[in-house]
């Protein structure tokens, strides 16, 4: 025997199953391409000097960890598709006298030409592409376009090595399921027998509940902080949910409607039903993965796009006024002095102060309980929805800045809670009790409550006296602090962003070194680190957004395959029988129709169940504009509907070329 | 009264790119009366199934005619020939041709489902088809659940489901053992006395041997007929086995 005849043999069977195995090598190749374009830009050392690149880097480098994992599960998911559909004629090879050993070498020169190929073209496609994808990438972190092309190392070794290593167990998988099996259960490969599946009440009601349960985290949770938490609990129960409602759900449907004898035996449900059930069992798990994959999709691309189109929004909820500062104030940094030194900053740059906003607080976190509230850093817990955060602000600012005559007793208050209610009447805290005197409706604006993201309660206390006795018990619960109390100041200008950020550093140095743990903050100044965390999370939205989209892709495509070899002898058999051809096209068409479908419109309903936790989420990241979320989303599903439509459309082509292929009449 | 009448029939395969010309029938005629149990026998690649293709409906001929109870069925307009072939022939194929997806009972309904049938029609029909044919009790079973001999005569009870002018049957005791075959072919005769006409295509001389007359089809053509008459099925599968031979031998046409 010839010394290349294993590689030959290899290459012909590469040849001859190109259907199958080029989506594969493609997909491959693509996986490694983006794989070591992530990492290129994660290691990036010119994207790494930038200001905020180290955030967009760490937010690249958890994508391409990402990439990763998902790369392993994906490919070996597929790969074992491959393996399924060749079995038959791995079983005739053993049967004309090969043996295990030869098909295993066989097996061994596949990968290596799969491997290299797909290596070989990904990693040069990955090098091609990799300067472009860094364009676009400063384009949308607005970060300058530094000139030159370069090749990372490292990311190369790093690309090989995963890749080569996913291959190598590939093939481990298929030589195990190769040695394990005899050769007349190769030959039968495919087509053992298929049983009709068994409902399966138990998974049922198992994932009704898990899909409602997450439904209900999503649509009952209230306080974004408790969101972040909830939110991974959620997304848990809904895959677990549609994991089950696709397998043993879907099924028990069907066999309702099979028992509903009016309904069954009517020519057009007669053969959907019954052909439904068989491909229900077929592709359920398929499905469900498609469906969890395009939410996945949806969910992160509708998310980052609108944080990155939202980010004036986002800016303007964080920092509400142009110049902001809080500065603590004691007896040797006044407020006077405070004030002295940015007006002496204005001055020279010669701007006036719009919508002024001054005033004295005190500020602490705590838990809300009931009619008390815990301060006592020790036993402050961060996850509840109870957590608040507390601003006491003196009767005297309270009335200059709403221009109101209110009077207030040592114990009584004020309290401003925000869009929720504040439902005691007293209210306990370091010590005190104090008497609710009337609840706010509204507050003075621009307030520092943008920027926080539990609720906060603005509570008007009688006078600094009372602030400061306060302030005395705090510190005898937490430690004591320099500092008696916050000073607020901000402003609006009316001013070019260049003056703004000239104004910014002014203050800054004028103040910052006076009041060490003052804080001067500016949209201005924060655009730059924002663009950096939005724009890097949009473009990794972007990016494992289209990762997704190519294996769905190629999940549907091959489903089409094994559904068109599966249908092909139905199909023949029902003509035979009495059906027309285009009676056969058409139930044959909508039920493949409903499988792709129902995974598109399930993710779409996912999503819109996910809107209320997700628009909480991201009222952590200051983006509180619903209608844009709204917008974002819907643009997201369209244009997601219009993709998967093209490619079921494209794949539909190869399905129904299999289907016919020989057909009589 | 003719049921089937077979006129010059003509078949050329044409490989897909025109390269040569394979003729599967050269000149095919004969007639199936009302009532009748006929067979048709040759070797493989005699052109058998290219006939019985043909006669369902399934194939058109390159010329030459068929007519079903004096209908062309060339005549037939593509939109109606489903329908037609639903409502006028019945099948039972070698390898049954039934479907994993349905039931038995599914199975059998399935001809009238497609014709707009209420459950309940079907259920009268079914009950004493079922009933003859002995599969009462395995009908909410599914094909490969029950052996081939049930898978079989499931096959006959769809075929007879829609009460057809003529049951064409394909090779319909080739997949099954000497007992199950036994017992299709004298339900075939029940059927037949009953009045159901039948063509069978075959090549065991045991199948052909229960029919009223065979058709022996050599090179496309019919090349000699049998005819039954009183003889026993013993001394009728021995004349068809002398003719086989003497067709394989390369004998004399004659009549």
């Amino acid at each position: 025997m010839s010394r290349f005849f294993y590689a030959k043999l290899a290459a012909t069977n590469l040849k001859k199953n190109a259907q199958t195995y080029l989506p594969y090598i493609l997909t491959c190749m693509g996986t490694v391409m983006m794989y070591y374009i992530m990492v290129f830009l994660a290691e990036n050392e010119g994207l790494g000097k930038m200001s905020g690149g180290f955030q967009v880097q760490t937010i690249l480098k958890l994508g391409s960890y990402v990439i990763a994992i998902f790369a392993v599960i994906f490919l070996f998911y597929t790969h074992s598709f491959l393996i399924k559909r060749r079995k038959k004629e791995f079983g005739l090879f053993n049967i004309l006298g090969m043996e295990k050993k030869h098909i295993a070498k066989v097996l061994g020169f596949e990968t290596l030409y799969v491997g290299v190929i797909s290596l070989g073209a990904g990693l040069l496609g990955g090098i091609l592409l990799s300067k472009l994808i860094f364009m676009v990438l400063l384009k949308i972190l607005n970060f300058e376009v530094p000139l030159g092309f370069n090749v990372s190392g490292p990311a190369l070794a790093d690309a090989f090595a995963l890749f080569a290593g996913i291959f190598l167990l590939t093939l481990l998988n298929t030589l195990r399921q190769i040695h394990l099996a005899k050769p007349v259960e190769l030959l039968q490969g495919g087509q053992t027998g298929e049983k009709e599946p068994k409902t399966k009440w138990p998974l049922v009601v198992i994932g009704t509940l898990s899909l409602g349960g997450g439904y209900y985290i999503s649509l009952t949770t209230q306080s974004p902080l408790a969101a972040l938490s909830q939110f991974f609990y959620a997304v848990l129960l809904v895959m677990v949910g549609t994991y089950c409602l696709f397998t043993a759900g879907s099924i028990a449907v069907l066999k309702l409607l099979r028992r509903n004898k009016g309904y069954y035996y009517q020519t057009r449900h007669f053969t959907a039903v019954a052909g439904m059930m068989y491909r229900m069992k077929q592709n359920a798990v398929g499905l469900a993965s498609i469906c969890i994959m395009a939410t996945a999709v949806l969910v992160m691309v509708s998310t980052t796009v609108s944080l990155y189109i939202g980010m004036e929004d986002v800016l303007r909820t964080r920092y509400p006024q142009t110049i902001m500062i809080s500065a603590p104030v004691s007896a040797q940094q006044s407020v006077e002095s405070l004030q002295r030194s940015v007006h002496k900053v204005l001055a020279k740059h010669r701007l006036v102060v719009k919508d002024r906003l001054d005033y004295r607080y005190l500020f602490f976190p705590g838990n809300q309980e009931g009619g008390r509230v815990i301060t006592a850093e020790s036993k402050i817990s961060n996850a509840t929805s109870s957590l608040r955060e507390y601003y006491l602000i003196p009767l005297e600012d309270y009335n200059r800045l709403t221009h109101k005559t209110v009077s207030l007793g040592d114990r009584e208050i004020l309290i401003y809670s925000g869009p929720s209610k504040y439902e005691n009447d007293t209210l306990t805290v370091l010590n005190r009790t104090f008497t609710v005197k009337e609840r706010l409706d509204s507050f003075f604006e621009n307030t520092l409550e943008g920027s926080s993201i539990s609720g906060s309660y603005y509570i008007v206390v009688k006078d600094m006296n009372v602030i400061k006795a306060m302030k005395a018990t705090l510190a005898e619960e937490n430690g004591d602090k320099p500092s008696d109390y916050n000073y607020y100041l901000g402003f609006n200008l009316d001013a070019g962003e260049a003056d703004i950020s000239a104004v910014y550093q002014d203050i800054r140095t004028a103040v910052g070194s006076d009041y060490p743990g003052s804080s001067i903050e500016s949209p201005v100044a924060a655009k730059e680190s924002f663009f950096a965390v939005y724009g890097g999370l949009f473009f990794l939205g972007i990016f494992l957004g289209a990762l997704f989209i190519m294996a769905t892709v190629l999940i549907i495509y091959y489903k089409q395959v094994s559904e068109g070899y599966d249908d092909k002898a139905r199909f023949e058999i029902m003509q035979k029988v009495g059906m027309s051809r285009e009676e056969v096209k058409g139930s044959i068409r909508s039920q493949i129709l409903t499988v792709f479908f129902l995974p598109l419109v399930t993710a779409g309903i996912h999503t819109a169940f996910a809107f209320p936790i997700i628009s909480k989420l991201l009222a952590v990241l200051y983006l509180t504009n619903v209608g844009l979320f709204v917008w974002c989303t819907a643009g997201t599903i369209l244009v997601f509907a219009l993709f998967y439509a093209l490619v079921y459309g494209l794949t539909a082509k190869v399905y129904y070329r299999i289907v016919s292929w020989g057909m009589s009449v | 009264m003719t049921i089937l009448e077979v006129n010059n029939l003509k078949k050329v395969y044409t490989t897909r790119f025109g390269g040569s010309h394979v003729q599967a029938l050269a000149n095919v005629s004969f007639s199936v009366e009302q009532g009748e149990y006929a067979a048709i026998m040759g070797e493989s690649g005699s052109g058998k199934t290219t006939l019985l293709n043909i006669l369902a409906s399934l194939d058109k001929p390159t010329s030459g005619e068929v007519l079903l109870k004096g209908k062309r069925l060339s005549t037939i307009k593509e939109r109606e020939i489903s329908a037609f072939r639903r409502e006028n022939l019945g099948f039972v194929f070698q390898d049954f041709n039934l479907l994993d997806t349905f039931s038995l009972q599914d199975n059998i309904f399935l001809p009238l489902v497609l014709s707009g049938k209420s459950y309940e029609e079907m259920s009268r029909r079914l009950e004493p088809i079922a009933h003859k044919l002995g599969i009462g009790d395995i009908l909410a079973k599914y094909p490969y659940e029950v052996s081939g001999g049930q898978k079989q005569r499931c096959a006959v009870a769809r075929a007879l489901i829609t009460q057809p002018q003529l049951i064409l049957a394909d090779e319909p005791t080739g997949s099954l053992d000497s007992q199950a075959a036994e017992g299709l072919l004298r339900l075939f005769k029940e059927i037949n006395q009953e009045g159901q006409t039948l063509l069978m295509v075959t090549h065991s001389v045991k199948a052909a041997s229960h029919a009223q007359r065979v058709l022996f089809i050599k090179d496309g053509e019919v090349f000699h007929q049998l005819y039954k008459a009183g003889m026993s099925d013993e001394a009728m599968y021995q004349k068809i086995s002398d003719t086989l031979t003497t067709m394989a031998t390369g004998g004399v046409r004659h009549e």
